[in-house]
């Protein structure tokens, strides 16, 4: 039990120091852009870090039987958090201007994990609601979260940049962020991945909930936020292609559609991990 | 005693017009290096941009060596009234003034990155001529190393402070990579074309419009574009991302009305518009459309004096970083001072021939007289043993030798190869 606590506590730590170093990096006031990009490598090297005590935390976690047993949601939130900065890591691989984004992206791995700790004592998934279907509407929920996560980031970069370069305020931040069209397209992309992910997600869970519950109440609002999220990232990908609606309102429905998948999360949390 | 100078004339002093008439370049330059030898200048460096014509050197006197200087430029430019803008550093000053130049402080657009590169070749040709010793060849070793700390350490270097290389900066910010991009002219003008460059520089395809296809021609083939029919406007609109206009139209040109066509047609796709024109081409409403982005010439030049200022910022942070390098090149220079190093060596044989005198008398028994005698010896051995050695450094008074000196002699502690000198106890007599 020590131990498990001990690695959350430094993981949290470390993600928190990560969270820190990036905010820094993007946001530092009169510092050039050479000094911002020393202090993005240096955040992404405590990055790489916290993913090491993440993994090993995960791992003592799941041989430790004196530790109870991780109720789903937790899971759920632990591997959304994880997954969201391994992905993070992978997209630097390719695009290492977005680097900065780790501003936006590291604040919410660090909410994911403080959530995954929370209220530890709630008891596992009871018998009765398990089924086939748990896994898969949990897997691939929790990948189009980190998808989403990723396009937030994106999006939250793309106001921003939007702003600076209307109100034509091109100092410190407006040279650290990536070019406009990289964050548009970035973020774009995301919501490809994560679209048919949340999709295949709601299918899940509604086929699932049906058949354990029954008499359950049709629309919870878990359910609810789940639609909206639906709907706002199926206007960002439908009037992009359709209308060529882009840029900014794409970003604010991406933005939206991100808060609105982490309600689901949220509400979950609340009714203490079952369905 | 010798001493580092630097006499010329740059552009705090000089009007272009004699800078230009000054300046020294190619076979001139090698003649000039070549004639250094053998006058007042031990070694030499000439430094020879449009901002500067510049004379690094190690002269036995900075006086001469700046009245030298001045008879070599007389004889390039009789005309120029070369005393009125001939300026003299030495010594501190001097070391001070080659790592300001070399780091851009000096120059007239503060951080641009040219003048490193122009010393670099200054010096490799002085080499090469071999005016250059190992004075001048640790001063500009070292000039080199300040420019590239205060280049990494500051921002001295960054934002770009002309209105066409912002444009391009600006349009790199929005876009990212430009290569597959259109760039469309509208009219012609200076300032217009350069940023049509500059932007086609980077990989952009370019078009350029003129209510006259003859100058349409003409510029599209000086920017390195295709000339368009003016009628092919909004055609060529719904196709451009970046837009520069530069016409002499009294009216906008680009309204409300016939951009809300193009940004339909072209499905808000965003549009970079740089209106270059007084008055105005761009109707200032359809900088509000949704992404559509609109910068006038007052915009840009705002950007480039932001820029400036932050450059000038950045370099009272590498003032500082010179100052301290001043310090620890002058600290080495001391070091090569002869007086110090006469006494060190004197110090350092008094020592052992001491030592050695006392070991053996303190086995004997030896009267008073005897002890002085053979004192009077231990003095006359150490000034015998030196008289050639010292001979040498006073006459030649070599950095080289008394460098080696210092090293064979271990003056600056052991081991330390081109130390930071001790703060020695042996007396530094400095030459003001």
């Amino acid at each position: 039990m020590a131990t498990t606590s001990m690695l959350f506590i430094a993981t949290a730590v470390l993600y928190s120091v990560t969270s820190a170093l990036y905010l820094v990096a993007l946001f530092r006031g009169t510092e050039g852009t050479t000094a911002a990009a020393r202090a993005s490598r240096s955040a992404r090297s405590v990055l790489l870090v916290s993913v090491v005590a993440h993994m090993t935390y995960l791992a003592v976690d799941r041989f430790n039987d004196a530790t109870p047993a991780m109720p789903v949601i937790h899971q759920t939130l632990t591997f959304i958090s994880l997954g969201v900065v391994v992905a993070f890591l992978i997209a630097l691989l390719r695009r290492p201007a977005i680097g900065v984004l780790g501003a936006f992206l590291s604040p919410v791995t660090l909410l994911f994990f403080l959530g995954s700790g929370l209220g530890r004592s709630v008891s596992e998934v009871s018998p009765e609601v398990r089924s086939a279907l748990l896994p898969v509407h949990v897997g691939v929920s929790l990948l189009g979260i980190v998808a989403f996560a990723l396009a937030f980031a994106a999006a939250m970069g793309y106001v921003l940049q939007e702003r600076l370069l209307r109100q034509k305020r091109l100092g410190g931040l407006f040279q650290r962020l990536p070019p406009l069209d990289v964050l548009d397209m970035f973020g774009f992309r995301s919501v490809s991945v994560g679209f048919p992910l949340l999709t295949l997600g709601i299918i899940t869970g509604a086929f699932w909930t049906l058949r354990i519950r029954p008499d359950a109440p049709p629309l919870a609002p878990t359910h609810v936020f789940a639609i909206v999220s639906w709907v706002l990232f199926a206007l960002v990908l439908v009037l992009r292609v359709a209308g060529g609606w882009r840029g900014r309102r794409a970003a604010f429905g991406t933005i939206l559609g991100f808060l609105s998948s982490a309600a689901v999360l949220l509400g979950y949390m609340l009714r203490g991990g079952g369905a | 005693m010798s001493d580092l100078c630097v006499v010329g004339v740059s552009h705090h002093t000089a009007e272009l017009a004699v800078r230009e008439r000054l300046a020294v370049e190619g076979d001139a330059l090698r003649e000039l290096l070549g004639a250094l030898r053998g006058g007042p200048l031990r070694e030499g460096v000439v430094l020879s941009t449009c901002n500067r014509v510049e004379f690094y050197a190690h002269a036995d006197a900075v006086a001469e060596a700046e009245s030298h200087v001045r008879e070599l430029l007389l004889a390039r430019a009789p005309d120029v009234p070369v005393g009125d803008v001939l300026y003299t550093r030495s010594g501190r000053d001097a070391v001070r003034h080659a790592f300001r130049v070399a780091s851009s402080l000096d120059s007239l657009v503060v951080g641009e990155p040219q003048i490193l590169g122009q010393i670099k070749e200054a010096y490799d040709i002085a080499h090469r001529q071999g005016a250059v010793g190992t004075l001048l060849d640790r001063w500009f070793s070292r000039a080199f190393a300040v420019a590239k700390r205060v280049r990494s350490e500051t921002s001295i270097a960054e934002g770009t402070v002309s209105v066409s290389s912002i444009a391009t900066a600006l349009a790199k910010k929005i876009f990212g990579e430009l290569t597959a991009r259109r760039v469309v002219l509208i009219g012609a003008g200076e300032m217009g074309e350069a940023a049509a460059k500059s932007l086609a520089g980077t990989g952009a395809s370019l078009r350029v419009i003129n209510r006259s296809p003859e100058k349409a021609k003409a510029v599209a083939k000086a920017c390195g574009g295709e000339a368009r029919e003016y009628e092919a406007l909004a055609s060529e609109l719904a196709h451009a991302d970046v837009v520069i206009s530069t016409t002499a139209s009294k009216r906008p040109i680009l309204t409300e009305t016939l951009m809300k066509g193009v940004t339909r047609a072209r499905r808000f796709k965003p549009l970079f518009l740089i209106d270059i024109a007084v008055p105005r081409d761009v109707d200032p409403r359809v900088g509000k459309m949704s992404n559509v982005f609109l910068y006038d010439v007052d915009d840009l030049q705002q950007v480039a004096e932001e820029n400036l200022a932050h450059r000038h910022k950045a370099a009272e942070a590498a003032e500082r970083i010179v100052e301290v390098e001043v310090e620890e090149f002058e600290t080495w220079r001391r070091s090569l001072e002869l007086t110090p190093t006469i006494v060190g060596m004197r110090d350092r044989f008094s020592e052992i021939v001491h030592a050695e005198l006392e070991r053996t008398l303190g086995r004997m028994d030896v009267s008073d007289t005897d002890r002085k005698a053979l004192e009077r010896m231990e003095r006359a051995l150490v000034n015998k043993l030196l008289h050639q050695p010292l001979t040498a450094l006073k006459r030649d008074r070599d950095p080289a030798l008394i460098s080696a000196s210092r090293r064979l002699f271990e003056l600056d502690g052991t081991d330390e190869e081109e130390a930071q000198p001790q703060p020695s106890a042996t007396p530094v007599l400095k030459k003001g």
